[in-house]
C-alpha cells in the first residue's frame, strides 16, 4: 500500500497553515513527521483523517483518492484522554465498534491487546484510577484494535517509563512487520532515527526536507571533520575561526567545501599526532535543528 | 447507519448506569406515589370512631328578639363547629379565643351587623361568608313576614334555584387549565434539565479530550444524532415513568380522588391530546437539545457552559413565559401566541397550548408541526457542522459569528 499527501492546503480565517505539503509513505515502512510546534503537523494529521476538509490537494492511497470507508486508520493523538469515568473494557469496545468492528470481535480483539500491552488486569477498573503511562497504553489500545492499515503515533513515548518504552518500541516493530504504514511524530529523534526509513519535516506549513533517512543524512554536506587528537587544542589553535573544540580531545574542522577534505586530512596527519579523522554524519537532532530551526 | 447506532445504545447506557439519572426517576415516582396514595392513607385514619372527636367551639353573642332563631340558624349552618351561645362580656371572649378555648366568636350588634372575633385568620377562612349568608336569609325572612307573606311561602322563595347548563362548543378552559398548565412544566422542565446533560456531556467529552479519538472514529452527523436521540429517548423514558406511576396510582386510588376535581381533571385529559403532548415533547425537546450540544462543543472548560448556554436557555423562558402569561389571561389565541405557534424554538409550548386550550383548525396544527420537523433536521445538521468545527478549538470560547463563519467555509 502507497500513501501519499500530495499539495495539500488549508488555510483557518486569513492564515495559511499548510502552503502545499507533499510526502509518500509505504507500508511495512514507518514514516516520520517532524517539524516544531505550531509547523502543521496536526492539522496535517487530521486533513489525512478526514477530520477536517483540505482547501487544496488530495490524499491518495496507491494513486486513487483514498476511501475511508475501506481504509482503516488509527490515531494515537498527542492530546491524550479517554472517558475518565468509564470502564476500560466498554469504552474501548466501543472505540473499535465505532471504527466498524462487530461487538464480539472488538471485544475479542481489545482483550487480545491489553494482554499484549500486559493491561488485562486492568480490565474491569475505571481509567481514572490508572497511572499516565497505564493510560496511554490503554489509550494505544484504541489506535491499534480495530486492526488498522495506517497507524498515526502522536509523540507515542512521551509520557512512559523505559521499560514500557520497551514495549511500545516491540509493538511498532511488530506492526511494521505486518506490513502497516507506520506513522510517527515526535521531538524524540533518537526514535525517529530508529524506526524511520523515511522522514519530512515541516516548517510554517511547508516540507522543507523529506526523504530516505540513510540519503539525507550521506547527502548531507560532508564538510565537516571530526578530529581526535591528544594534540584537539592545537589543531583549534591553528585553524582558529573554522575550528571548534568539542572536549578536550576531539575538535570539528569546519571546510570551505567539500573538496578541500582529502587536503586538510593529509596536512592533519603531517602536522599533528592523529588518533582519528572521520567526516562528520548529522544526527537527525543536527538536521532538525538545521531545517525547522528557522521559522520564516 | 451502524455508527448511529453504537453511538446511541453507548450513550443510553450513560443514563441508564448515572446513579443520579435512576435515582431522581425513582424519587420522582415514589414521590408520586405517596401523592397518590395519601387520601388512601387519610381515610384510614378518618375510620377512627368519631365519639371522641372534639369539634371546635364558635362562640356566639346575640340578644333581643331573634336571638333564638339566630342561635338556631348558625347551630344548623355551622355543623363542624359547636356553637355555643354566651353573654356579652368581649374581654373573656377575647380571653378565651387566645387561650385556643374557642376557635371564634361572632358578637352580633343586631341583624345586620356583626363583629368576627378570630385568633389566626386563614387565608381559606370563610365564615363570615357563611354568617353573612345566614344573617341575610333571617333579614330577608323576617322582612317578608312582616309585609304578610307566610313563613313557608317566604322559606320557598329565598330557597328559589335556577337550573342551568353550559354547553362549550370548543375548548373548556377552566377544565383544561390545570393540566395544560402541568404538561407545559413538564415540558420545560425536561428540556432544560436535558438540554443542560447533552450540553455537559459534549463539553465533558471535549475537556477530557476524548473528542480527540471519537472525532477521528466517528462522522459529527452520527455523534450528534445519536447523543440527542439518546437523551430524548431517556428523557421520555423518565417521563414515562413518573406519569405512569401518576396514571396507574390514581387508578388504583381513584374513589379517594373523587371529590378532587383539579386532579380528576388531570387524569381524564383526551387521548389526542395526550399524542400531541408527545409529539410536541419530542419535537421540542430535539430542537433544543441539538442546540444545547452545539453550544457545549464549543466551550473548553466546564465551567464555561453556564454562560455559554444562557442565550438559549432565555429564549426558553421567553416561549415558557409567553404561553404562560396567554394562559392565565385567557386568551390562548392572541396574536403573539399566534405568531410563537409558528417558530420553531416556541412552537412546542405555544402550538400544544392552543390546541389544548382553544381550538385550533388542523391545517395550523399541520404547518406548525411541518416547520418544526424540517427544522429540527436543519438544526440537527447546523449543530453537528458546529459540532465539528467546535470541538476541535480550544482556548477561549469562540464567538458566534466566527463558528457559523467557519461552519459555512467548511
Amino acid at each position: 500500500m502507497h500513501l501519499e499527501l500530495k499539495e495539500i492546503q488549508k488555510s483557518f480565517g486569513p492564515k495559511q497553515v499548510l502552503k502545499g505539503i507533499s510526502f509518500a509513505a509505504e507500508s511495512g515502512k514507518a514514516f516520520g513527521l517532524l517539524g516544531r510546534n505550531g509547523a502543521g503537523k496536526t492539522t496535517t494529521i487530521r486533513i489525512l483523517m478526514d477530520v477536517i476538509p483540505a482547501d487544496a490537494g488530495s490524499v491518495l492511497i496507491d494513486g486513487q483518492k483514498i476511501d475511508y470507508t475501506k481504509v482503516g486508520i488509527g490515531y494515537l493523538p498527542e492530546e491524550r484522554g479517554l472517558y475518565p469515568k468509564k470502564k476500560i473494557i466498554d469504552q474501548l469496545v466501543y472505540f473499535a465498534q465505532l471504527k466498524g468492528m462487530k461487538k464480539g470481535d472488538a471485544v475479542q480483539s481489545v482483550d487480545k491487546w491489553l494482554e499484549r500491552l500486559e493491561m488485562s488486569e486492568y480490565r474491569n477498573k475505571r481509567l481514572d484510577t490508572l497511572s499516565k503511562g497505564n493510560q496511554q497504553k490503554i489509550q494505544l489500545v484504541t489506535a491499534l484494535a480495530h486492526d488498522p492499515d495506517i497507524v498515526i503515533l502522536d509523540e507515542p513515548f512521551s509520557g512512559l517509563d523505559p521499560v514500557n518504552a520497551m514495549l511500545l518500541k516491540d509493538v511498532v516493530k511488530e506492526e511494521i512487520t505486518r506490513g502497516k504504514i507506520v506513522l510517527f511524530s515526535s521531538h524524540q529523534m533518537n526514535y525517529i532515527e530508529e524506526f524511520c526509513d523515511s522522514i519530512a519535516i515541516l516548517n510554517d506549513g511547508r516540507v522543507v526536507l523529506q526523504g530516505d533517512l540513510h540519503t539525507i543524512k550521506h547527502n548531507y554536506k560532508r564538510d565537516k571533520l571530526v578530529v581526535r587528537s591528544e594534540q584537539a587544542a592545537r589543531v583549534a589553535e591553528a585553524f582558529a575561526a573554522s575550528c571548534q573544540l568539542l572536549n578536550n580531545d576531539t575538535a570539528l574542522l569546519r571546510l570551505s567545501s567539500p573538496e578541500e577534505k582529502t587536503q586538510t586530512m593529509k596536512l592533519l596527519v603531517d602536522r599533528f599526532d592523529i588518533d582519528e579523522i572521520k567526516v562528520f554524519e548529522p544526527s537527525l537532532n543536527d538536521i532538525f535543528v538545521e531545517y525547522a530551526g528557522s521559522q520564516e | 447507519m451502524k455508527q448511529f447506532g453504537t453511538i446511541l445504545l453507548f450513550e443510553l447506557k450513560y443514563y441508564f448506569k448515572n446513579k443520579i439519572f435512576v435515582g431522581v426517576t425513582i424519587f420522582l415516582m415514589a414521590a408520586i406515589v405517596i401523592v397518590m396514595f395519601f387520601p388512601r392513607f387519610l381515610s384510614l385514619f378518618e375510620k377512627m370512631p368519631e365519639t371522641d372527636e372534639k369539634r371546635p367551639t364558635l362562640l356566639l353573642c346575640a340578644e333581643g328578639e331573634n336571638a333564638e332563631s339566630i342561635v338556631e340558624a348558625f347551630t344548623a349552618s355551622f355543623s363542624n363547629y359547636e356553637v355555643l351561645s354566651m353573654d356579652f362580656d368581649i374581654d373573656k371572649l377575647q380571653e378565651q379565643i387566645s387561650s385556643g378555648e374557642a376557635e371564634c366568636a361572632f358578637v352580633l350588634d343586631d341583624l345586620t351587623s356583626y363583629t368576627y372575633y378570630v385568633n389566626n385568620l386563614t387565608m381559606y377562612d370563610e365564615n363570615t361568608y357563611q354568617a353573612d349568608q345566614i344573617l341575610q336569609n333571617l333579614y330577608r325572612m323576617n322582612t317578608m313576614i312582616q309585609e304578610g307573606i307566610s313563613p313557608d311561602q317566604a322559606e320557598q322563595i329565598l330557597s328559589f334555584q335556577i337550573e342551568h347548563k353550559v354547553e362549550s362548543l370548543g375548548k373548556d378552559q377552566m377544565e383544561n387549565f390545570f393540566y395544560t398548565y402541568i404538561m407545559i412544566f413538564a415540558l420545560y422542565t425536561v428540556i432544560l434539565l436535558y438540554g443542560q446533560m447533552v450540553a455537559t456531556n459534549v463539553a465533558t467529552e471535549k475537556s477530557s479530550r476524548a473528542m480527540e479519538v471519537l472525532i477521528t472514529s466517528a462522522k459529527p452527523t452520527s455523534m450528534m444524532f445519536g447523543k440527542v436521540i439518546a437523551s430524548c429517548m431517556a428523557g421520555f423514558l423518565q417521563i414515562l415513568c413518573v406519569f405512569g406511576a401518576a396514571i396507574l396510582s390514581f387508578r388504583l386510588n381513584e374513589a379517594y380522588w373523587d371529590e378532587n376535581s383539579i386532579i380528576r381533571s388531570f387524569f381524564d385529559m383526551p387521548m389526542d391530546l395526550l399524542l400531541y403532548m408527545l409529539l410536541f415533547f419530542v419535537l421540542g425537546f430535539l430542537i433544543y437539545a441539538f442546540l444545547y450540544g452545539a453550544i457545549g462543543s464549543t466551550a473548553s472548560k466546564l465551567e464555561d457552559i453556564n454562560t455559554s448556554v444562557m442565550p438559549i436557555t432565555l429564549l426558553f423562558i421567553f416561549a415558557f413565559l409567553v404561553v404562560v402569561f396567554s394562559m392565565t389571561n385567557g386568551n390562548v389565541d392572541n396574536l403573539l401566541m399566534k405568531i410563537c405557534s409558528y417558530v420553531p424554538f416556541t412552537s412546542p409550548m405555544a402550538m400544544f397550548t392552543r390546541i389544548a386550550m382553544s381550538t385550533v383548525p388542523w391545517y395550523e396544527v399541520l404547518i406548525s408541526v411541518a416547520i418544526l420537523i424540517v427544522s429540527v433536521f436543519g438544526i440537527g445538521i447546523l449543530s453537528a457542522k458546529i459540532y465539528r468545527v467546535g470541538v476541535l478549538l480550544y482556548g477561549t470560547t469562540p464567538k458566534i459569528g466566527s463558528i457559523l463563519k467557519s461552519v459555512w467555509e467548511a
